[in-house]
Formats: C-alpha cells, structure tokens, sequence
C-alpha cells in the first residue's frame, strides 16, 4: 500500500514535470527559445504544434480596441488553442520594456509592440530576440533591424481628431480646438514623456502650428494655451475616461477608429474620426519582437508569424471545428493574417504595398476615415523623437 | 548597605543584558526586513544618484535636480502637501472633536470609516473624482442646472486646487483616525475644574484645550504632509503628469526612458524627496515628544 502511494507520488511528479520537460523540447539541433526563423521548427506544421504544446501566450499592452487587435487576439486563441493572458491593456511602451527588464518569470511577456523611441533602451540592454518571420523581404529596410532581427516594424497609422457628435462644433482642425465651445473637453492619449500616441499627437500640435517633425516646442506650446484656456483635460483618452463624460474630444490614431466607434455605440455615444486639416501626421510603424525571455518560445513566434501573415481567410466567428482539426499548415493558411487584420482595423500593415502588388488586402472598414486634402503625410525620425521627449521631460510637468 | 545596593544593581544590569537581547530576538525578523526593504534600497537609490555611468561618480544628477524645472516640481509638491494637511488637518481635528463627543455606537462608525477611506486612493479614486467633479461630472452638471457654474467660475479639477480636493478625500479621514486619541487623553474634570474657578469656555479653549492639543495636532499635520507627499497614483491618473509633482518626474523619467545620460537624475529627485521626508520625519517625531508631556 505504502510503496503503491509511494510509486503514485513518483508519477504524479513526473506527470507535473513533463509539461515542463516537453516546452523545452528541441527541433532538430534549435531549441524553440534559440530558433531564428521558422526553418528552425522545421515548417509550420512543427511550429504549430510545438505552440499548441505551451497552450499559452502572454501579451502586453493590447488594448482590444487598437487596430483590430481584440480580433487577432482571439482568433489566434481559437485557431491555435492558445490562452492569451493580456497584461495592462492600457499600458505605455515604457511599461512593455520596464517589464521585461523587472517582471519575475511568470509575469514575462512573450511578445511586444512598443514605439520607436523606447528601442534604444530595449536594444542597450538586449531584452529581444533574434527572429526572422517567413515575410521578412516584405518589411522595408528602414523600418526593421536588418543586421540582428530584434524589432520590425509592424503596422503605422495617421492622429486624427475623435470627437463626439453631440458637442456643438465639429473639429476640422487641431487650431479648432482652441475654440471656446470645447471647454473641458479635450484629452490626448496619456503622459507624452511615456505614451507614443501622445507623443505623436503633441507633434501634430507642433506642425498645425508652425512646428515640425524636428521642432515640438510650438507644439508643447500649443497645449499650455490649451489648458491656459480650460480646454485641455490631462486625464487619459481611454475608454473608461470617455464612458465617464472626462473628455469628448481626443487626438487619437486614426486606427482606433472602428473599435472606438463601436465601444461607443455600446455606451449609446456617437463618435467620428477626422483627420485634421492642418496636420496629417504619419506615425513612425509600431514594432514588434520577441522577449529574448519569453516564457512561450514557441508561441511567441507562431505569434509574429501569424501578425505578419499576408493571408486572406476566416475570421474567429467563421472558424468551423473542421478547419481546427486541419493540419498546422493548412490552418495557418486558412486563417485571415495579422496583416490584413490591421486593415480591418483601420492601420497600414508595413508589408501593405506588396499586398496591393500581390492583390492580398482586404477592403478597409467603411467607418475608417481617409485624407482627402493636400497636404502631404510627415513623420518624426527616431532622433527627433528622442530630442523632442527630453524636452518634454521638462517642459510637459510645467505646462 | 551601599555595598549590598551596588551588588544588586550589578546583577540586575546583568540579567538586564540578557534579557533584553532575548527581548530583542522577536524584533530579528522585523529587523531584516527594514535592513532589506528599507536600508539596501536606500542605499541604492543613493548610489545610483552618484552613478553617471562607465564607472564615473559624480554630482552631475543634482546639479540637473537644482536647475528651475525640478526645482519647480519640489515647489509644487512642497505646496500641494502643505495645503492639503493643513485644511485637511483643520477639517479633520473639527470631525474628531465632535465624533469624540458622541456616542460610542457613531463612535465605532466613523473609526471604522475612517479606516476605509484612509487606505483609498490611487486611480480608481482619481476616477471617482473625474465621473464627479470633472468639467461633465455629475455633480458640476447638478450644480449648473442649479446655476452654478464652478468651471465658469475658473475652477479645474486637474489642477493643484483640484488634488487638494481629491487629497482631502483620503486626508481627512486619516486626521480622523490620528488625532482621536489625543482627544481621548482628554479629562472631563479639567473642563470642571475651569468652570469651579469661574473660567469662561474661551478661556478653556485658550488656555487649556489648544496648548494641551497643539503638538498632536502639529504631529497628525505633519503625517498627513508625509502622506500627500509621496502619493503618486491619483495624481498621475487626474493629471496626466501636466501637474509637475516630483514623484511624477520620477515616474516619467524611469516609465518613460527618456534619455539614458539621465538615468541617474530619477534617483537624485528620490533623495531629495528621503531629504524632505526625513526633515519632516524628524519634526514629527519632536512635536510627538512634546505632544507627551516633553
């Protein structure tokens, strides 16, 4: 009896174990943490399922409503039997990084998307992984590191002007909003020093006012008369802040649009995007990479190849239990890719001029709004970013 | 006689050493903790502050602490922390007077909410606060269709007026629980004594309740600085870091990376706001002796 308990207990444990003992499986001679690209896994088909085997993949900062990113999510979960565990969905890029620089082992993210003025401090202190997805060619060589494969850009959008419809002007411009009728009622998304979407609307400011992408200053400017005047609400542009009545007004990526537009519906508000006549500002690509640390290996890459996926296919609420019983690679193939998710969304995947030559995007959502003025997109370099938030250091706690 | 005594003592000190280093044991796991949790970060934070990288020490972060932004937030937070203790302070020694009064039943009440309120803070008051007092909140839509406008009237919730108000929340109920036992140290019999010797209520309070209450009250005060002080998610969560208050400095400079040759000048503003606390720490621990009976 003793010796029977005795042998369960051995079992037992080794049961535990060997979870443990099979995600740490290698491939050939690449363990999952070390592989460089999929040829690593030996396809996809290894790649599958050597993530269906972790069952699990950790995010961070994913605000579903962002770029369709609530539908990439769950889609990859369904398709892959993957639970996603989001972290801090409102979260900044200097959260993503700071986390994986502090964050014991379990709370580690597998995966990124964070902004181009954090990667100098991501890459110094190497937290990233070296991975080459199979569209790797398709990425611009400006917007990916080319030498190592730490980052790549992923996807990029312009700062329109959200407001909602029952304030009585309409904004065209970011000047408008100076106006008297929006007293108390503009926000922007978050702390600039921290938050790109902040940042890169505080340089919207800067060009609609004689500024540039090299010269924030008239921008900082511009909100200290904002608030000077009462019209500026420094609380966050988030969902909850909105629902709240804190804001109506809000500088926002224009690929926020049709999940905003939705969450609002739900709280019985009507809102509209418009991209302002006096700055089209073209944000730099959000990046993606991989945590060198990543607690899922196999997962997180699945994940990147998945985000960069060019396919045309399902949609979660299409998926049949037949097409989840079909082989890694031809599930992979059935599935509509992360790429044109971000159309969907409202973004401008970075792979999207060789999907137009290739005649693989989607149609973008009627509710996106399009530029149709003359004014030519402008995007702020990394440097000039960099620049522009030592200055904001300063500046923005004094505004 | 004398001899014997001085044996006496001598015994007593010795049994005295042993015990008390047996008293002291219970203390060794507190002990580790404030050697770990306190001193080493400490110890930390100061070395880093020195920190200007590839192996340079140097004063460089606080010659950046001491230029005009910086010192503008300290001012503001210096500002923010006073004005709030002292009407929370006022406010808050007021309630628990009145509370002390009362019966023990509404007494165990507002102890315990107190107790509650104390500990609340952070963003989902921040958030309160917004849905209430923000330019839509309810009670400003209330108030306005009652025709008072107090947006009109330049008020803004995410201002320093509007975190003195936000503060209150938390404030007041900590004065509450502060300074209701100096109130219970409080004799019924004086209040007799003055009235027998034909003392005037004013009189009362002149010369026996304020100079009796005045050091506890200086004390709970100067918790309540501490307190407002270092309070740094309900600011951050009303302000978007556009109220420069130094533990929001601090914020961004560690959240926000902003420039490597800068690391260091995130701890430099850490030691002065341990400076700022450790002044204050020292005041309240004197205004506490006094407030003893010296």
């Amino acid at each position: 009896m003793r010796k029977n308990f005795a042998v369960g207990v051995v079992a037992a444990m080794v049961v535990a174990i060997l979870p443990v003992a099979t995600s740490s499986v290698s491939f050939g001679a690449v363990k999952a943490s070390n592989a460089t690209s999929i040829k690593d896994f030996g396809g996809m088909n290894g790649l599958v399922t050597a993530c269906k085997k972790e069952g699990k993949l950790n995010v961070i900062t994913l605000p579903r409503d962002w770029a369709n990113y609530g539908e990439a999510m769950d889609l990859f979960s369904k398709a892959f039997g993957v639970k996603i565990f989001d972290d801090n969905p409102d979260g900044s890029s200097a959260y993503e990084v700071q986390t994986i620089k502090t964050a014991p082992a379990s709370k580690q993210p597998d995966v990124v998307d964070v902004g181009v003025s954090v990667l100098d401090d991501a890459v110094g202190n190497d937290i990233f992984a070296e991975y080459r997805v199979a569209t790797w060619d398709a990425i611009p060589n400006a917007w990916k590191d080319t030498l190592n494969a730490k980052y790549y850009g992923d996807y990029a959008g312009q700062i329109a002007i959200m407001y909602d419809t029952s304030i009585p002007f309409a904004p065209k411009s970011i000047k408008d909003l100076l106006r008297p009728e929006f007293k108390g009622l503009v926000a922007i998304s978050g702390d600039p020093t921290q938050a790109q979407q902040a940042l890169m609307s505080v340089f919207a400011a800067s060009v609609a006012n004689g500024g540039s992408t090299s010269n924030i200053q008239p921008g900082i400017d511009f909100f200290k008369q904002l608030k000077a005047n009462g019209n500026f609400v420094p609380v966050n542009g988030n969902t909850a802040n909105f629902a709240a009545g804190a804001y109506k007004v809000v500088l926002n990526w224009n690929f926020n649009g049709p999940g905003t537009v939705a969450a609002a519906k739900q709280l019985g508000k009507n809102v509209k995007f418009v991209i302002p006549s006096d700055a089209v500002l073209q944000g730099t690509p959000y990046m993606q990479a991989i945590n060198k640390t990543a607690p899922h290996p196999a997962c997180a890459r699945l994940w990147e190849e998945f985000m960069y996926s060019q396919n045309k296919g399902k949609i979660t609420s299409q998926l049949t239990a037949a097409d989840l019983k079909l082989p890694g690679d031809k599930l992979f193939a059935a599935i509509l890719g992360g790429q044109n998710i971000f159309i969907s969304g409202g973004a401008t995947p970075i792979q999207f001029p060789t999907m137009v030559a290739k005649k693989l995007n989607i149609a973008p959502p009627a509710s996106i709004t399009s530029y149709a003025g003359k004014l030519a997109a402008v995007t702020p370099s990394a440097d000039s970013q960099a620049a522009a938030k030592k200055i904001l250091v300063a500046a923005w706690p004094n505004l | 006689m004398t001899l014997m005594t001085s044996t006496q003592d001598t015994t007593i000190r010795k049994n005295g050493g042993v015990s008390s280093l047996l008293k002291l044991t219970p203390l060794a796991p507190f002990s580790l903790i404030f050697l770990f949790f306190f001193c080493w970060p400490i110890f930390q934070i100061l070395k880093n502050s020195l920190d200007q990288g590839k192996g340079h020490y140097g004063l460089s972060a606080y010659r950046l602490m001491f230029t005009k932004p910086y010192m503008h937030a300290f001012t503001t937070s210096l500002q923010l922390s006073f004005y709030s203790s002292l009407t929370a302070g006022v406010i808050g020694a007021v309630i628990a007077f009145y509370v002390h009064r009362s019966k023990s039943g509404f007494k165990s009440i507002i102890a315990m909410l107190s107790g509650v309120l104390a500990n609340s803070g952070g963003v989902p008051l921040a958030f309160m606060f917004i849905a209430a007092f923000g330019a839509q909140g309810g009670v400003v839509t209330v108030l306005k269709k009652l025709g008072i406008d107090i947006y009109g009237a330049g008020f803004t919730l995410y201002s320093l007026t509007g975190l003195i108000l936000v503060y209150s929340f938390f404030q007041i109920p900590l004065m509450v629980l502060v300074f209701t036992p100096a109130l219970e140290g409080m004799r019924n019999e004086w209040r007799e004594a003055n009235n027998s010797l034909g003392g005037t209520n004013i009189q009362f309070l002149r010369w026996v309740l304020i100079p009796v209450l005045f050091p506890a009250f200086l004390a709970s005060i100067l918790l309540l600085f501490a307190s407002a002080f270092s309070a740094f998610a309900t600011a951050r969560a009303l302000t978007g870091g556009s109220v420069g208050l130094v533990p929001l400095v601090i914020g961004s400079l560690i959240d926000g990376n902003v420039i490597t040759d800068q690391a260091n000048l995130g701890d430099a503003l850490a030691v002065g706001m341990i400076f700022v606390s450790a002044v204050v720490m020292v005041f309240y621990g004197f205004s506490l002796r006094w407030a003893r009976g010296r």
